[in-house]
């Protein structure tokens, strides 16, 4: 399985300062928010979908079609069904909560994709310098960037794990709710431990590597706002104060 | 609530925060794809173990399990209901080492989560399930406010869904884990030095048992104003709009309080 | 003239939860600078410990009774933070994967002068030098989670010297590595001895290698053994022997066989010919004849044919092919070593074999049956398999319900499942175990305890992959016995090495995998003969094997050369 979501292309959306891209991924999420408005929503996913196109990274998007999907599928039943409203079509389904379950779950979905169209044009490094750079302190970005890493580590060691258990005869596919959950302890504790078991040798290689040996350190990635940054800061900011003015002063 | 932040000058602790996450996120991905379908949703082992790590790694465990949750989210659901999910993955570990230590339910001497007692396990199940509680408490909050989620419908099934794990495969996890961890000497007791391990004091027994409180007036608060103001419980929750004012404050001053009852601790 | 640059003053350790004895006790040594030593000796002699002592990860970070001093150019270790030692000494450890920390490996490089904030031109210049001597020229910018084995410990090594330390110690760094990888560590040893002002401490396993040093070091229960020139101190085969590690083969033949002098003892295989020549001896042809025998009468001995494949391919989901074509049998009773480095396709090899995996193109069968419709389930009761690291299948508190998992889960009753466990913790000689920790054993006893697990459901065949990894030699030698053992009382044995010294004394037959395919099968004795071939697959054979091949013959271990002997 491939566990890493970065998409090595050079793109402008690549070239960008990751702080940039936060600050657009933030501003999808409360226009996003905002908003009840079918055709709002529908102009917000194309102008994110666009911007997702220009670091082509929509690719990526496949590989979660399947989460998309089932929000979508799962907001329309539940909220059709639910939701009540004047107009029925049958039973307890009415047009207004159709309507309404697609855009709670368009809401969902455009977060999503724009989450993921961040994460696919920034490399974790980069993410993490870039929150230093907003002052969050060097070691939480360093534990943050190392779980990230660590993550296909971990799962590739329960796969292995769980081969060992297969061919001492684990059948983790039968057995009722409770039984299928206590099978899950033979794999959970050879994953802890053996990832944990790590832990002393990997802080002495740290501080052996001079991990904390001063306050300040040098950063050999450069990250820095240029040009295109200030634009697309600049639209950012608009597109959320305008979206604020119609939103609390219009309506 | 000092260690919290002062754990950040040990290396161990560090690179504990990444490993525990690292594990969280790892056992969640797998089951990203079947959170929101009604039937499947009811177990996610990866649940079990911020309860475990809390009590085992202490402030690392719980940066973990934020962390992780974060992580997470990255494969599939990354939005802004995100940050309530950081800071209720957080409170589903740190609640848990806070109440086991400061609750009184553990004897003074025997603090280790060992689980070799009838008493050690009654109090595990206790702090699980409020721990369980608070992050759902926070979660459903946070959608209530943004009006994304009703508040009866999230906080129940979160809670639940917390909880089950945490009891049922938490217990024999902590169990087989302890001694190892202690022989590494990873315990975050054993870790962070004596002074920056919190004392238990009035104040902190107070906080605690405020804790408790808040969790309980804001969870069966808010979901009793969500059922009064026509939500109901679990999936036929959804059958409302979420935005209701008297849950927002009551499910409020729940999370905002536990947060402030922790810092007393 | 000389200088001091390590002096270690009556020093001694004693680790906080130590029961009994110390783990360095009054130890004195100084390591001049620009020399290059080694450190060998068996678990828990102090190696490690020693190591630590010496950037202050003892006692600062692994806490515990300390006395004497440690000073590394002018500084007193003990009394120095762990990250500014760093500046002075690097530390490398033998766990490759917890020693890298980025998700590039240029940045791994610069992770250390980031630390002691090196200016970024500096740093850029640095990983363009470190790149070029640790020889991973064009694996800029690669993720380091994707590099073999071997690869990431020289970015561990580099990532180390990139700080521009004055010193290097290496702490058991080729261990988890195949042949190609060890290679690798030592071409990169012998680049930093060459730098006059560079020294280097290198705690090894290795005896073979070892004469390249200037130093050689023997360590025991926390004290130095023996000080000197590899050399000499490689000659004293019973120190070695009674140490428990492995001492070289042909000084110990000669010793064993003829008496000769200490000074005048051959180490290398060409220095043994030569001598072997000097002294007139010749191969008793009769003996030998007798051994060649003996190969044929047991290759006449195996049963049934238990596992058959045909044609064999597979490709990964993500388009690797790493089996192609391949076509192998194995007899009841037989005892096959699997050889070639790591990425050969070794491993998925042998997972077809008790159905993990299934092929992509040919025919798997076990005792008949075809792999692609059993289940794993049911191949599981004839053929067992033991993974290289215990730790990844032990997960009960007790070793009783380690071992009775596998009968537990087929179902078996109380009393069978008893009977059973008993049985395996006898044949793995660990009776009276039953309510110990597994956690809380060696790595060695833990190995035991996974074979256990797995003979618990009596499967006629055993695969074990790399079971000696990690070991030192003595339980190097009492794992081999096991498997030599377990052979003897019927089972198949299907086992994955890196280890020749293993294969030329316990495996009947021999297979070699390159590039997904078999390059040579065959019995032990004919493949071992063939230096040159072996070669290209990045084997070398043991240089007992290695000094008959050059007289001729093919001689598996010092006792069969001894009885092949004739003096003259």
């Amino acid at each position: 399985m491939d566990m890493f979501l970065y998409l090595d292309n050079d793109t402008f959306l690549h070239r960008l300062d990751p702080r940039t891209k936060m600050l657009v991924m933030l501003a999808s999420f409360v226009v996003a928010l905002m908003f009840y408005s079918l055709p709002t929503l529908l102009g917000l996913t194309l102008v994110i979908v666009l911007y997702g196109m220009a670091g082509k990274t929509l690719g990526n998007l496949k590989r979660i079609r399947f989460i998309l999907l089932m929000i979508a599928l799962f907001s329309v039943v539940l909220w059709s069904l639910t939701y009540g409203g004047p107009t029925k079509i049958l039973g307890p389904i009415s047009t207004e909560g159709i309507l309404y379950g697609i855009v709670i779950g368009m809401k969902f979905d455009i977060m999503i994709i724009s989450g993921m169209i961040f994460l696919s044009s920034t490399k974790v490094e980069e993410i993490s310098l870039g929150l230093v750079k907003l002052r969050l302190p060097y070691r939480g970005a360093f534990a943050f960037a190392t779980a990230i890493r660590m993550v296909p580590m971990i799962v590739a060691t329960s796969f292995t794990i769980a081969q060992a258990q297969k061919s001492r005869g684990l059948d983790l596919d039968s057995g009722n709710l409770l039984e299928r959950a206590k099978k899950y302890v033979p794999l959970l504790i050879p994953t802890i431990i053996s990832v944990i078991r790590g832990t002393n040798v990997f802080a002495m290689a740290l501080e052996s590597k001079g991990f904390g040996y001063s306050e300040d350190r040098t950063n050999y990635l450069q990250i820095s706002i240029k040009k295109g940054d200030y634009a697309i800061l600049f639209l950012a900011l608009i597109v959320i104060t305008v979206s604020t003015y119609f939103k609390f002063v219009v309506i | 609530m000092k260690e919290v932040f002062s754990m950040w000058k040990d290396t161990k602790m560090v690179v504990l925060v990444a490993l525990s996450a690292g594990i969280y996120a790892a056992v969640l991905i797998p089951f990203k794809g079947f959170v929101l379908i009604p039937g499947i949703t009811e177990f996610r082992p990866a649940s079990a173990l911020p309860v475990v790590l809390g009590l085992l790694f202490g402030p690392a465990g719980a940066w973990g399990a934020a962390i992780g949750n974060l992580i997470g989210d990255f494969f599939g659901s990354l939005g802004i209901g995100s940050s309530f999910g950081f800071v209720g993955n957080f409170l589903f570990a740190y609640v848990p080492y806070k109440l086991w230590r400061n609750l009184g339910m553990v004897n003074k001497d025997d603090m280790e989560p060992n689980l070799k007692s009838s008493k050690q396990i009654i109090a595990y199940v206790v702090v699980a399930i409020l721990g369980s509680a608070a992050c759902g408490l926070f979660i459903g909050w946070g959608l209530e406010l943004l009006g994304m989620v009703p508040f009866a419908a999230l906080a129940s099934i979160i809670t639940l869904n917390n909880s089950i794990p945490s009891i049922i495969l938490g217990i024999p996890l902590l169990i087989v884990l302890y001694p190892r961890i202690k022989k590494w000497d990873l315990l975050w007791t054993d870790i962070l030095p004596e002074e920056d391990v919190p004392a238990i004091t009035a104040k902190t027994r107070t906080g605690a048992i405020a804790m408790t409180l808040l969790v309980l007036v804001g969870l069966i608060g808010g979901l009793a104003a969500a059922v009064g103001g026509g939500q109901a419980l679990l999936y036929s929750g959804f059958a409302s709009t979420a935005g209701n004012q008297m849950v927002v404050i009551i499910a409020g001053i729940g999370s905002i309080g536990v947060l402030i009852a922790g810092w007393m601790q | 003239m000389s200088e001091n640059i390590i002096e270690l003053k009556n020093l001694s350790f004693r680790y906080k939860d130590q029961k009994e004895g110390k783990a360095l006790s009054d130890v004195n040594l100084t390591i001049d600078k620009g020399e290059f030593v080694l450190v060998m000796g068996p678990s828990g002699a102090g190696k490690s410990t020693m190591a630590k002592c010496l950037n202050g990860l003892v006692p600062r970070f692994n806490r515990g009774e300390y006395e004497g001093e440690t000073i590394v150019n002018g500084n007193i270790a003990k009394d120095t933070n762990v990250s500014t030692m760093a500046k002075e000494i690097g530390l490398v450890f033998q766990d490759f994967e917890s020693q890298l920390f980025s998700t590039n490996t240029k940045l791994e490089i610069a992770f250390g002068p980031e630390n002691f904030q090196v200016p970024r031109d500096e740093i850029h210049k640095r990983i363009l030098e470190m790149f070029e001597l640790v020889d991973l020229k064009g694996m800029e910018n690669r993720q380091p989670s994707t590099l073999s084995g071997g690869e990431k410990q020289r970015l561990a090594i580099g990532s180390v010297l990139s700080t521009y330390p004055k010193i290097v110690c290496m702490d058991e760094p080729t261990t988890d590595l195949d042949p190609l990888g060890k290679i690798g560590i030592f071409n990169i040893a012998s680049k930093l001895h060459a730098d006059e002002d560079f020294t280097l401490i290198i705690i090894e396993h290795e005896t073979e290698e070892s004469l390249n040093a200037d130093r050689l070091i023997l360590m025991q229960e926390g004290k130095i053994l023996r000080d000197g020139k590899p050399r000499d101190v490689l000659r004293e085969i019973e120190v070695m022997d009674n140490l428990g590690i492995m001492s070289l083969q042909i000084p110990k033949y000669f010793k064993e066989k003829f008496g000769v002098e200490k000074a005048d003892l051959p180490l290398t295989p060409e220095e043994g010919v030569e001598q072997f020549t000097a002294l007139g001896c010749a191969f008793d042809e009769q003996q030998y004849k007798q051994l060649l025998d003996a190969d044929a009468k047991r290759e006449e001995s195996y049963g049934e044919e238990l596992i058959h494949v045909e044609g064999l391919e597979h490709v990964y989901s993500n388009g690797n092919k790493a089996l192609n074509g391949m076509d192998f049998s194995v007899r009841d009773g037989e005892f096959v070593a699997i050889l070639g480095h790591n990425g050969s396709g070794k491993t998925t090899m042998v997972k077809h074999f008790n159905g993990l995996l299934t092929p992509t193109a040919g025919k798997v069968t076990v005792k008949g049956f075809d792999t692609t419709s059993t289940s794993i389930f049911e191949i599981g009761k004839h053929v067992g398999y033991v993974f290289q690291n215990p730790d990844h299948q032990i997960f009960s508190d007790t070793v009783y319900e380690e071992i009775a998992f596998s009968p537990k889960i087929r179902g078996c009753s109380e009393e069978e499942i008893d009977i059973r466990v008993k049985e395996a913790l006898a044949s793995v000689g660990m009776s009276g175990f039953e309510e110990e920790d597994p956690f809380s054993m060696t790595k060695g006893q833990r190995q035991r305890i996974a074979v256990a697990s797995v003979l618990s459901a009596r499967p006629e065949v055993i695969i074990l992959d790399e079971p000696t990894t990690g070991l030192d030699y003595k339980e190097q030698k009492q794992m081999m016995d096991l498997v030599k053992k377990l052979n003897q009382q019927g089972h198949t044995i299907i086992m994955i090495t890196h280890t020749m010294w293993v294969v030329s004394e316990y495996a009947h037959k021999v297979a070699v995998i390159k590039d997904g395919k078999m390059m040579m099968y065959g019995k032990t004795r004919d493949v071992f003969s063939k230096d040159e071939e072996l070669a290209k697959s990045f084997l070398k054979t043991p240089h007992i094997v290695n000094m008959s091949n050059r007289l001729g013959q093919t001689i598996l271990s010092v006792d069969e050369l001894k009885r092949c002997t004739k003096e003259g």
